[in-house]
């Protein structure tokens, strides 16, 4: 009963974490987009603009909910639902710190610690597709669709790269569990590099942060949704709240793809050089490897910030072209390189 | 009573039959996606994790989407799938593959407990290392043909699909 309402007590709390970064990540990508391109951004609702979010909450919640006339209303619905609930999902593998020691009982900060985490995570990451598809074939509208095939092919070749890079994570760290692929990255690495995967996976890592960006239908991969060609691609018909859950699922899936960069190349909650455990107390290491997680989260958010408002979109066949030719056969050379030096180390 | 198996199991039977009776095609795939998910719940409850997560990846995640991509290629949202096979001999031939195909698996079913029976499984039992080290000893044979069956389907593929090369 008590492992129950603990395990209930982390669901919620990271749920609820999860949401306030994505609300205070719409605020983040308006003033970023602002300080980039040289403007002062919304700066009016609260110090800094910060009840910007509120306001567009409230904005969205009270507008009226239109379903057009000949979209299918029950998929129309499901939509949103669909394409957000894939991106919470992922957190019940993503550990959000190491762990932390209440009342003589050892806490660890993560939903559930499987020993297919890593698979779960690719089987959701293939589920994302359907919410959009599901939209913008309900929508009814020929951007609609066409958005949704593009996102429909992009997801899927996008798919393999990032699978391919973390098969090779796994095979560095011999584990499917996110929380042994954390623990592992502790100490140094060839006597003075922080034991990241990043310093062991190069090349992994660079093929998988492309491959989420394209998973996520971000800047420069946004071709689903791209403004300047089909109108607002997928979401064209949406409004209301149910356009807002398709943007606040964004986030949410921004969030965990940082969180999936941060746990697989960059330490978890581990500091270079440094061993919190050493000199904290127990409970005041949980809170500091669960604050240093999402410091390292944070950055990759803002990255994903600064790289939508400083790139430019690429051609559809661009975008289809880097995939299948270029990050495919990186991602089975790196696969390969890697499965050479485990050998010829071990 | 196993509500876990029920559940399941009525899930996906009943999706199964929503999406060979939906005249819209999406939401027949949809259908088909409950079916492919309530299966992998099913085999999770039989201590398959490996089987679920790749039932989800490889048909949900893959093969669904190719076929929810024709589809979006293919037809309108407002087009409907008309019946254009409704004549005796399809029907009479669908009947006898599905009757034998209930026979094979009822077959199979008593064959299965006659194995089986009611033993312990082992601690690691379903595990991924478990199931690769089995992949790469055992069957390692199987597994080699079966990966160059899938090379010659893909080279097959690229040749129907480019006329001239």
């Amino acid at each position: 009963m008590n492992d129950l309402i603990i395990a209930l007590i982390k669901v919620v709390f990271i749920w609820v974490w999860v949401l306030l970064i994505a609300v205070v990540m719409t605020w983040v990508e308006r003033r970023g987009a602002a300080m980039i391109q040289d403007r002062p951004g919304p700066n009016r609702a609260g110090p800094f603009g910060l009840l910007q979010p509120l306001a567009d909450g409230i904005k969205l919640f009270t507008k009226e909910d239109i379903i057009p006339a000949k979209a299918k209303k029950l998929l129309f619905i499901l939509g949103p639902i669909l394409f957000s609930l894939p991106a919470f999902s992922a957190y019940a593998v993503v550990p959000f710190g190491d762990k932390i020691v209440l009342g003589g009982k050892e806490i660890i900060l993560q939903v559930a610690d499987v020993n297919i985490g890593f698979l779960y995570i690719v089987a959701l990451g293939s589920m994302a597709v359907y919410g959009i598809v599901v939209g913008g074939w309900a929508s009814n509208n020929k951007y609609s669709i066409l958005g949704g095939l593009r996102a429909t092919a992009q997801l899927i070749s996008y798919e393999v790269p990032w699978g391919l890079a973390l098969l090779a994570i796994v095979l560095v760290y011999g584990t499917f569990s996110l929380r042994e692929i954390a623990l592992a990255q502790q100490g140094t690495f060839l006597g003075i590099l922080p034991n990241w995967g990043v310093f062991k996976q190069p090349l992994g890592f660079i093929l998988f942060i492309v491959a989420a960006y394209a998973e996520a239908n971000r800047v420069p991969f946004d071709l689903p949704e791209a403004e300047s060609e089909i109108v607002s691609g997928y979401h064209t018909e949406y409004g209301s709240m149910r356009l807002g859950v398709y943007l606040f699922g964004e986030y949410v899936n921004l969030c965990t793809l940082s969180a999936l960069i941060v746990t697989f190349f960059f330490g978890a909650w581990h500091l270079p050089y440094i061993n919190m455990a050493s000199f904290l107390g127990p409970i005041s290491y949980g809170i500091a490897s669960f604050l240093v997680f999402f410091l390292k989260v944070s950055f990759f958010l803002w990255l994903f910030v600064w790289v939508r408002w400083t790139v430019p979109r690429f051609r559809y066949d661009q975008v289809m072209g880097l995939g299948w030719k270029a990050l495919i056969p990186l991602g089975l050379l790196n696969l390969f390189l890697t499965a050479l030096a485990i050998q010829l180390t071990a | 009573m196993d509500i876990y198996f029920w559940f399941f199991a009525l899930v996906a039977v009943a999706s199964g039959i929503f999406m060979v009776t939906a005249r819209e095609p999406l939401p027949g795939a949809l259908g088909l996606l409950t079916t492919f998910i309530s299966l992998a719940s099913l085999y999770l409850h039989l201590h398959a994790p490996l089987v679920a997560i790749f039932q989800i990846t490889i048909y949900a995640g893959a093969i669904l989407v190719l076929v929810v991509f024709v589809i979006m290629l293919l037809m309108t949202p407002d087009e409907e799938l008309s019946v254009k096979q409704y004549n005796l001999s399809y029907k009479s031939m669908g009947a006898i593959a599905g009757v034998a195909m209930i026979a094979l698996l009822l077959v199979g079913v008593r064959g299965i407990a006659c194995i089986v029976g009611e033993k312990a499984l082992p601690s690691d039992f379903g595990q991924p290392g478990l199931i690769g080290k089995l992949l790469y000893s055992d069957f390692l044979l199987h597994f080699e043909v079966v990966s160059v069956l899938l090379l010659v389907a893909l080279v097959g593929a690229i040749y129907i699909s480019k006329r001239n090369l």
